[in-house]
């Protein structure tokens, strides 16, 4: 499958939920230290080169991107400098950004948009907060600030609409419902800072967490004193995890080993694949809602790779 | 210096009031902001329409925000679920709707906005992003040595390979940037080097950030510091919150008192790994990584976790131990390693040799030892270390050892640099950092174009690596506002994100090429005002300060095509311009043509600029004074006219009466960065050296990136027998040099 160079490092990686050819990308230059970013959306063509559709540059790097889940030309992006952006892929670039949130005080890590509402989105930020945002409000609703250290990523529930599971460096794992006051769980998850979470697509109470102590673990929330499963095989620090939208077992990880992991944490051999075609850290990960089987990732290799689980990613 | 001087703001000659018919008048106007067209042109500007007195965004529009009075965390809780969905369903209702026909249609009219005050409330807030927003510009030599140094330190983390501190050429990072590279490779180091100890991702750090000059005192801790004290929050929490009908799990508590009891255990593990290995752990925990290194293989099998357990646990109990210690905030490595920057530790004949440092510090002098004494270190270092480590890679990673990162690594950093460092020892240590910086710079220029990233071949316009601006909501005014307050470095920067944005917007490239022309870099001018002409090919603005950039440059030929070209399309002159002569430009014939159009209009001042600029070209200097003299009769308050006239002034070594050109130019706009360059020049051209210090000295305050000005400086430093302050020249020590000179 093909592959597209990005001028800057990727830094996130999303497919989006209404066209199966078409593709965000979140990067930053200098691998997000220091410097401007830049977003792309990229059409992959059946038999050919992926193809740029758009570009939107920003003053500091693209940490990530999520798509509307109500409106297919819909981007949010979570910028380095603290801010939220949202593009329309159907205005031309001067007319973008169409919104820019100025709230969160540190780098804005993540964004996920509400798949169940599909009228809400969440940030989660360095300043140790995530936030709940609608389209139509020049402010966040709301802030939830329990976290002691970084959040790198929140994620909503897939069913309930109103829970969402926050990953932070504080080494905890806090699940929310967006109408209590405070987190209704907290899961020390690992001994190490929390990098990433996913929700099971399959088991509402299931979520699976990524470490700085290269492990992934997969808990299921009504008995989380001891993981479900224990998914070891990464050299480095496990970056991102990613449920399967297909299978109820099947996850996605990528590493600071640069390499790209597929899992089945109810096998007993939970390795069901390795691909080792990044040639810097792998931080960006996702696989398609529309087309089984089909994986995006980027790294710090400045490559955009998708391709179809079970062949080469670097096979041309 | 001479015919370079000309260009002094390209094409913007103009007078308040000067007539309609004189486009570079208007655009001196706009951006001089000396006359009412100013306000004119600043009204097109689209956000200016936000400070217009009739919209009225009073703050109580806030209120009328649909569900606005839920919108403010922190919530009461037991009035938050309610909140929430009545936020939700008030959302739902009309303003989303709303805000998505906005978003469908693009920024809404000024009328529509009005009547919708929440979105214009919005949009006020949009519109606001003030410019410090934005970060400080990187106003320096090149970025693409950040860029590499930052790659190496990234990579570092893939070998666990120590980095070392590198003295680098100045970067000119402002604070904002530093506070940026400090926190963020603060918090991305400690995943990166997730089974080091604490000790080594600050020694990491410490070199990062020593090398770009950054204060690491500031230097943000990882998790690990507070996380002890925020477990017992959690404690104090889940004992003390009551949560009604919440989720909470009964066995949290007990799952957490289980934890303590864990990092109990650990904390009395770590004391013995202290009596082990003695409370100043470093060259132990040293070893210790190297043993990791060599069991590479053997952690990625199954000991990978009993030894980040250990990790992890000393971790722990350097966090308990040292919670009021500064060790990790200014461990010894970061203490020898910023007085090395700081020049208090010196290198003579390849040692380290504390300047003023007390020989008692006992990892200073080890570190020492180590670093140049009794050991070879870098040897060793190579021998023991990276090519072991290299080979260990290379098995390990098969796919990845062909990359050649390893074999570039292992040259630059083991073996070139050691080399080179030493060849620079011997040559002195006054000379060093500039040499290393030729040398680094070299470096780094091979790379970039092994690369193929350097097509910066004739012509071609650059753009800089890292813009702040690009993402700016308007940066095309930004632009504006930065050169009229004389921030050329900056509003190249602003103008570039224009143009990214609106490639085809002439008046940005125009702007862009003129902001280089005055920042003395007419290759960049050049490039920047074809981009415009490509966009509107009869642009007389451009086809002037093209003419004016290439008299510049000397290149005569296309200088006559482009002033050719600006009677050609000019309305009144048209007629003159003769259709065959465009195919074998001479310069009498030119030069003629346009002596003829100032026959025709004897008070069109552009027509006697022109003619200057023309006579420039064939060295007739008289002639070039007597019609920028005439120019000025017509137009006084143009500066950059003065400058034109001063530089002229100069080339005909009338320098005394040049220096009152420039005194005109510099009253008539004080932040004339190139003015004042020039008068340090005529200065030094009459031998008043210690004058002209001072001015060249002005000019680079102003913009330190003028590289000439800094030859000019040296020259007139040494001619006037002030070899005490060219250190302070060569290291660019601007503060110092304003204090010794001041104007």
């Amino acid at each position: 499958m093909p592959v597209f160079k990005t001028p800057f490092n990727g830094y996130s990686v999303k497919f989006s939920p209404f066209y199966e050819s078409r593709i965000a990308v979140a990067t930053a230059q200098n691998f997000g230290i220091l410097g401007n970013g830049r977003l792309h959306v990229l059409d992959l063509n059946p038999a050919g080169p992926i193809t740029e559709h758009i570009a939107f540059d920003t003053a500091d790097g693209v940490y990530d991107v999520s798509w509307s889940e109500s409106h297919d030309s819909l981007l949010v992006a979570a910028i380095a400098d603290g801010s939220v952006k949202l593009y329309d892929l159907a205005l031309p670039p001067t007319s973008n950004p169409i919104r820019s949130f100025h709230e969160h005080t540190r780098e804005v890590h993540s964004a996920d948009y509400n798949p169940v509402r599909r009228d809400s989105f969440l940030t989660s930020s360095w300043d140790d907060t995530s936030k709940l945002w609608t389209l139509d409000r020049p402010t966040s609703v709301r802030t939830f600030k329990e976290h002691a250290y970084c959040v790198y990523s929140s994620v909503w529930n897939p069913r309930h609409g109103d829970v969402f599971a926050s990953a932070s460096g504080d080494c905890t794992v806090r699940i929310w419902d967006v109408r209590e006051p405070g987190s209704t769980m907290i899961i020390p998850a690992h001994d190490f800072e929390v990098l990433s979470c996913d929700w099971n697509k399959y088991d509402d109470c299931c979520i699976a967490t990524a470490s700085v102590d290269k492990s992934i673990r997969v808990w299921d929330v009504r008995s989380y004193r001891t993981p479900v499963s224990v998914l070891n095989g990464h050299g480095y620090a496990v970056r991102k995890v990613k449920f399967s939208p297909h299978r109820q077992g099947l996850l996605a990880s990528c590493s600071y080993d640069m390499t790209v992991c597929l899992w089945d944490y109810m096998l007993e051999d939970a390795l069901v694949g390795r691909y080792d075609h990044h040639t810097e850290f792998a931080v960006g990960i996702d696989m398609s809602v529309l087309v089984e089987g089909l994986l995006a990732s980027t790294g710090w290799d400045e490559l955009v790779y998708v391709w179809q689980h079970g062949t080469d990613p670097r096979a041309p | 210096m001479a015919m370079r001087d000309l260009v002094t703001g390209g094409a913007d000659c103009a007078a308040p009031g000067s007539s309609s018919s004189n486009p570079l008048g208007a655009l001196a106007n706009a951006l001089i902001g000396s006359s009412s067209k100013t306000q004119e042109r600043l009204r097109e500007i689209p956000t200016s329409q936000l400070t217009g007195p009739e919209r009225p965004f009073a703050p109580e529009t806030h209120g009328q925000l649909p569900g606005s009075e839920f919108d403010h965390p922190p919530l009461q809780p037991n009035q938050q679920a309610s909140n929430f969905l009545n936020a939700f369903h008030s959302a739902a209702d009309p303003g989303l709707a709303s805000a998505w026909n906005e978003v469908q249609a693009g920024p809404p009219p000024a009328h529509l906005r009005e009547m919708q005050p929440s979105l214009a409330e919005f949009d006020r807030i949009y519109d606001q992003v003030p410019a410090s927003q934005h970060q400080p510009i990187l106003d320096g030599p090149p970025q693409r040595v950040l860029s590499n140094f930052l790659h190496s330190f990234v990579e570092s983390s893939r070998g666990g390979v120590p980095f070392h501190p590198t003295p680098l050429p100045l970067l000119g990072l402002s604070e904002g940037d530093k506070q940026c590279i400090r926190d963020r490779s603060s918090i991305m180091a400690r995943h990166f080097f997730a089974d080091k100890s604490e000790d080594f991702i600050n020694a990491q750090l410490n070199a990062l950030l020593s090398s770009l000059d950054i204060d690491t005192s500031k230097q943000v801790g990882g998790p690990q510091p507070g996380r002890f004290r925020e477990m017992e929050d959690y404690w104090n929490e889940s004992q003390a919150l009551q949560r009604p009908g919440g989720h909470v799990a009964d066995g949290w508590a007990s799952e957490y008192s289980l934890n303590r009891e864990k990092f109990a255990d650990h904390d009395a593990w770590a004391q013995s790994f202290e009596q082990q290995y003695g409370a100043n752990g470093w060259a132990s925990e040293f070893e210790q990584e190297r043993f990791q290194l060599g069991s590479a293989q053997k952690m990625a099998g199954g000991n990978m976790m009993n030894l980040s357990a250990m990790e992890q646990t000393r971790k722990l109990a350097n966090t308990l131990a040292e919670n009021n210690d500064p060790k990790f905030q200014n461990s010894k490595f970061l203490q020898f390693v910023s007085k090395m920057s700081r020049g208090e530790l010196i290198i003579d004949d390849n040692q380290v040799k504390p300047n003023s440092l007390s020989p008692t510090d006992n990892w200073a002098s080890e570190y020492q030892q180590q670093y140049s004494g009794g050991l070879p270190w870098a040897d060793e270092f190579v021998s023991n270390q990276t090519n072991r480590w290299a080979d260990e890679f290379a098995e390990e990673k098969q796919n990845v050892s062909d990359d050649p990162w390893v074999n570039e690594f292992s040259k630059l950093h083991m073996q070139d640099w050691v080399e080179e460092f030493g060849q620079q020892v011997g040559e002195g240590v006054s000379g060093e950092a500039d040499n290393w910086a030729n040398a680094y710079d070299e470096f780094v220029n091979e790379q970039v174009a092994a690369k193929g990233k350097m097509d910066a071949s004739k012509g071609i316009y650059v753009f800089s690596d890292m813009n702040p601006y690009v993402g700016h909501p308007n940066p095309l005014k930004e632009g504006q506002d930065l050169f009229r307050k004389g921030l050329l470095s900056e509003a190249v920067l602003a103008l570039e994100a224009e143009v990214m944005k609106n490639p085809e917007n002439s008046e940005g490239w125009r702007l862009l090429g003129i902001a280089h022309a005055e920042n003395d870099d007419d290759q960049q001018a050049i490039a920047a005002m074809k981009r415009a002409l490509d966009v509107d090919p009869t642009n007389l603005e451009v086809l002037l300060a093209l003419g004016v950039s290439h008299t510049n440059e000397l290149e005569q030929a296309a200088a006559l095509r482009y002033l050719y070209g600006w009677l050609q399309h000019h309305p009144k002159y048209g007629t003159l311009a003769k259709p065959e002569l465009a195919d074998s430009l001479y310069y009498a014939d030119v030069a003629g043509l346009f002596n003829e159009a100032a026959q025709m209009f004897p008070d069109d001042a552009d027509v006697h600029i022109v003619l200057g600029v023309l006579y420039n070209l064939s060295r007739e200097f008289d002639k070039a004074i007597a019609s920028f003299q005439t120019a000025l009769k017509l137009k006084p308050q143009d500066y950059s006219l003065w400058n034109k006239l001063g530089a002229t002034q100069a080339n005909s070594i009338q320098s005394a009466d040049a220096i009152l050109a420039y005194q005109q130019a510099l009253d008539l706009k004080p932040n004339y960065v190139r003015a004042w360059a020039n008068m340090g020049i005529s200065y030094a051209n009459q031998g008043l050296y210690e004058e002209s210090i001072k001015y060249y000295v002005r000019s680079l305050s102003m913009n330190p990136k003028a590289d000439n000005a800094w030859q000019y400086l040296r020259i007139s430093l040494s001619c006037a027998s002030r070899n005490d302050m060219l250190e302070a020249c060569d290291s660019r020590n601007l503060d110092a040099l304003q204090k010794e000179f001041p104007l």
